[in-house]
């Protein structure tokens, strides 16, 4: 592990010009984006900065340590004794300063979906509402759950160049990469007041130019999928019937005993057992003259990241950005942050071609045509419909031989 | 009932966990990944978020309720509609998913005909079926159980074929359900009659060509009065530990019963008087409000059309069960 100091790590992020990244060649069509990497991030430090994000993958909670260029999020505040007119002002001037279009420069230029070249589409951050059940148009019974996407926005994106450059700094050897294609977008949702935020938190979003967000994620994201810092997302853009992954915290139990953990059978309630009801027996020692790594004991349970792999999407709803995915045991509580993107399983990769593949790289809404309140699935029932009923087939009786099987011989 | 609230003290020096269990499963859970209810609810309606809203409709306006008291009429659809309340339990509520369940359920409600009916009433029930001959499937008992709220909302049928018990349960949104018909119309003494499946097969015998009795106009929703005697233990569970009314327990030595009433989980007698479980288990008016709108306009729209919502609107519905009057051969 290379270890700096705090000063010297910044010194170096912050003398990377842009002049390198241009030189590698990498950054053939998108000089939008060139330009307005020269023009604002890498000369504000905001682009060093690092956050609560949405967890993207499993690490231990409890040894968790702050990376040197933590930004803290709450704080800030305002003067509670302020007038109520004086208030409304303020209340005023923010509705007005976010009013605006978010989007400060030209539109950037849209990719296009190439079937030969990797294709990876931003991702989603929503709310888990709740399971309900829907019925096939066989009669089948589906549990669904509702996950609302509330109010996300594209935020940041960092190209790989700059990504490699980054992760030569903080990682170990083995990790270093000196080359690689994908980019990094950050996703927010749920726009809230400024007021609570500090100002370092608020540095984040004043290029998208959109309102601080209570909840921050990331995704890995090819050159051709980069959409613009300041875009809204919707629910459309999933299609109806393609394959998703969700991920999110499991509820969490606190510290429990070694019964509820592992569901072990405990001890005897009388018969003479003293001190020894919910307990377990021998955690057991080898030669190593230490307990086996991994012994199922007691401790925290639940709030781990969990991550569900191929799960259909059912049905869209417009009006409220609502998708119905299959299956009831998406991990969590309700209202708890769930972070959703494309199945990487071959079986969704597969469906995709040049001509049929979803909105690429997301749903823009169109102002001249609006689109359907719901999406259904082909196979699934809507509740207008009139009841299921099933086709009545005649069964063709065996007819029966007139005489005896009499086998011919060839002449 | 006077006897059981002198032992009330008694009873929770018994069983001092029985109230701390219930907050510690409630404080357990760790909401470390959520957002707030109250946050949530203001961030859909606050003007900063601007892609809150989907790109098919303008704006998400709410309706605005009514605030005048409610109508005998508009109390009673707690009790006509049960499966419109929501689930009572905070932590797995959420505004807008039981919007969108009510609009599901009111267009299937639009499809066939679901008639009012409680547990105790006499039913018959006809499904496609894709193996059964003729495609469909036609089946009579009495209503057990009612499970479950919003669309997952499902109730029980029982019967005795062939001296065989049957029960089959129902999703009452099952598109593959093709008519509801009540054929009684009646109260029990309880709300769950799973305690029949321990009581001798005459109780739930019920021939399949049973004819449709009619209630005229004016009339109360009747309560069926029967008190059902239990057969031998074995059960199925401990009926009684819990607090039934429609039973007739077979004899217990008197030490024996009250040694198991005392050291039972599940009789607790003194829940009764526990103002707020009640309040915790129910749904307020105010939080009932936006339900009875939608039912009204739903209502209005289909009363043309279907006999049956039109002859039970006339009907009146007894909310407390009468007390038993005292027999005569006691005196």
């Amino acid at each position: 592990m290379l270890k700096l100091n705090i000063q010297s790590a910044r010194a170096i992020l912050s003398s990377l010009t842009h002049a390198n990244v241009v030189k590698t060649g990498l950054v053939n069509d998108t000089n939008l984006v060139t330009s307005y990497y020269l023009t604002n991030k890498l000369d504000t430090q905001s682009h060093n900065f690092s956050i609560n994000y949405q967890q993207v993958a499993y690490y231990r909670r409890n040894n968790f340590t702050r990376p040197f260029n933590w930004v803290k999020r709450r704080g800030g505040g305002y003067d509670e004794n302020i007038n109520t007119d004086n208030k409304e002002f303020l209340n005023q001037v923010l509705l007005d300063k976010y009013s605006e279009s978010p989007l400060k420069e030209a539109p950037w230029k849209k990719g296009e979906y190439n079937a030969n070249s990797i294709n990876k589409r931003l991702g989603l951050l929503g709310i888990k509402l709740g399971s309900i059940p829907q019925w096939t148009k066989d009669g089948k019974k589906i549990h669904t759950t509702l996950i609302q996407v509330l109010d996300n926005h594209v935020i940041d994106y960092i190209p790989p160049e700059v990504l490699i450059e980054r992760n030569n700094i903080y990682n170990s050897n083995a990790k270093r990469t000196k080359n690689g294609n994908l980019g990094m977008a950050i996703v927010g949702a749920i726009s809230s007041d400024p007021r609570n935020y500090t100002p370092q938190y608020l540095d984040i979003f004043k290029n998208a130019g959109v309102p601080p967000k209570r909840k921050l994620t990331k995704f890995m994201v090819s050159q051709n999928a980069v959409v613009q810092p300041g875009t809204p997302l919707y629910a459309a853009h999933f299609r109806v019937g393609d394959y998703i992954d969700v991920g999110s915290h499991t509820i969490g139990f606190g510290f429990q005993g070694v019964m509820k953990r592992w569901g072990f059978k405990g001890g005897p309630r009388s018969h003479g057992s003293t001190k020894f009801h919910r307990k377990r027996g021998t955690i057991g020692s080898g030669r190593d003259r230490r307990p086996i790594k991994g012994m199922k004991m007691a401790g925290r349970m639940g709030s781990k990241w969990r991550q569900l792999m191929g799960l259909k999407i059912w049905r869209i709803n417009n009006k409220y950005n609502i998708l119905y995915i299959h299956g009831p045991v998406i991990p969590g509580p309700t209202h708890s942050y769930v972070r959703i993107t494309d199945s990487c399983l071959p079986k969704n990769r597969e469906r995709f071609t040049a001509e049929s593949h979803p909105p690429f790289p997301t749903y823009y809404p169109d102002q001249n045509q609006a689109i359907a309140e719901e999406f259904f699935d082909e196979e699934l029932h809507k509740y207008t419909d009139p009841t299921i009923t099933f086709e009545t087939f005649e069964v063709k009786k065996i007819t029966k031989r007139d005489g005896a099987k009499i086998a011919r011989i060839k002449s | 009932m006077f006897q059981l609230y002198e032992k009330i003290p008694y009873l929770l020096a018994r069983q001092p966990n029985a109230l701390k269990q219930t907050i510690q499963t409630i404080a357990a859970r760790n909401y470390t990944n959520t957002v707030p209810n109250r946050i949530l609810e203001k961030a859909r309606r606050s003007k900063l978020g601007a892609a809150a809203k989907g790109p098919s409709v303008g704006s998400d306006e709410r309706p605005k309720l009514e605030q005048a008291e409610y109508s005998q009429a508009e109390r009673d659809y707690k009790y006509i509609y049960p499966d419109f309340l929501p689930n009572p339990v905070y932590y797995f509520r959420d505004k807008i998913r039981e919007k969108l369940e009510r609009i599901d359920m009111i267009n299937r409600r639009k499809q066939i005909t679901i008639p009012e009916f409680y547990v105790g009433s006499i039913m018959a029930v006809t499904v496609s079926d894709p193996y059964a001959p003729g495609k469909s499937n036609r089946f009579v008992g009495i209503c057990i159980r009612r499970d479950e709220y919003g669309l997952k909302h499902s109730f029980t049928l029982r019967n005795v074929i062939d001296g065989l018990g049957v029960e089959i349960m129902y999703d009452l949104y099952n598109p593959t359900i093709r008519s509801i018909e009540v054929l009684k119309l009646e109260k029990r003494l309880d709300d769950n009659l799973s305690y029949l499946q321990d009581s001798p097969p005459e109780y739930s015998t019920i021939p399949f060509d049973f004819e449709p009795v009619k209630l005229l106009p004016g009339m109360k929703v009747p309560v069926n009065m029967t008190k059902v005697p239990l057969k031998n233990k074995p059960w199925r569970h401990a009926w009684d530990r819990k607090a039934l009314r429609g039973v007739i327990l077979p004899e217990i030595k008197r030490y024996q019963h009250e040694e198991y009433m005392n050291s039972s989980s599940d009789f607790k007698p003194y829940e009764k008087w526990d103002l707020m479980k009640n309040y915790r288990e129910t749904i307020h008016d105010d939080d009932h409000r936006e339900i009875v709108q939608d039912i009204k306009k739903f209502e209005s729209e289909i009363t043309d059309k279907q006999e049956i919502v039109t002859a039970a609107k006339k009907l009146v519905r007894t909310r407390h069960i009468p007390k038993e009057t005292p027999s005569n051969e006691k005196k």
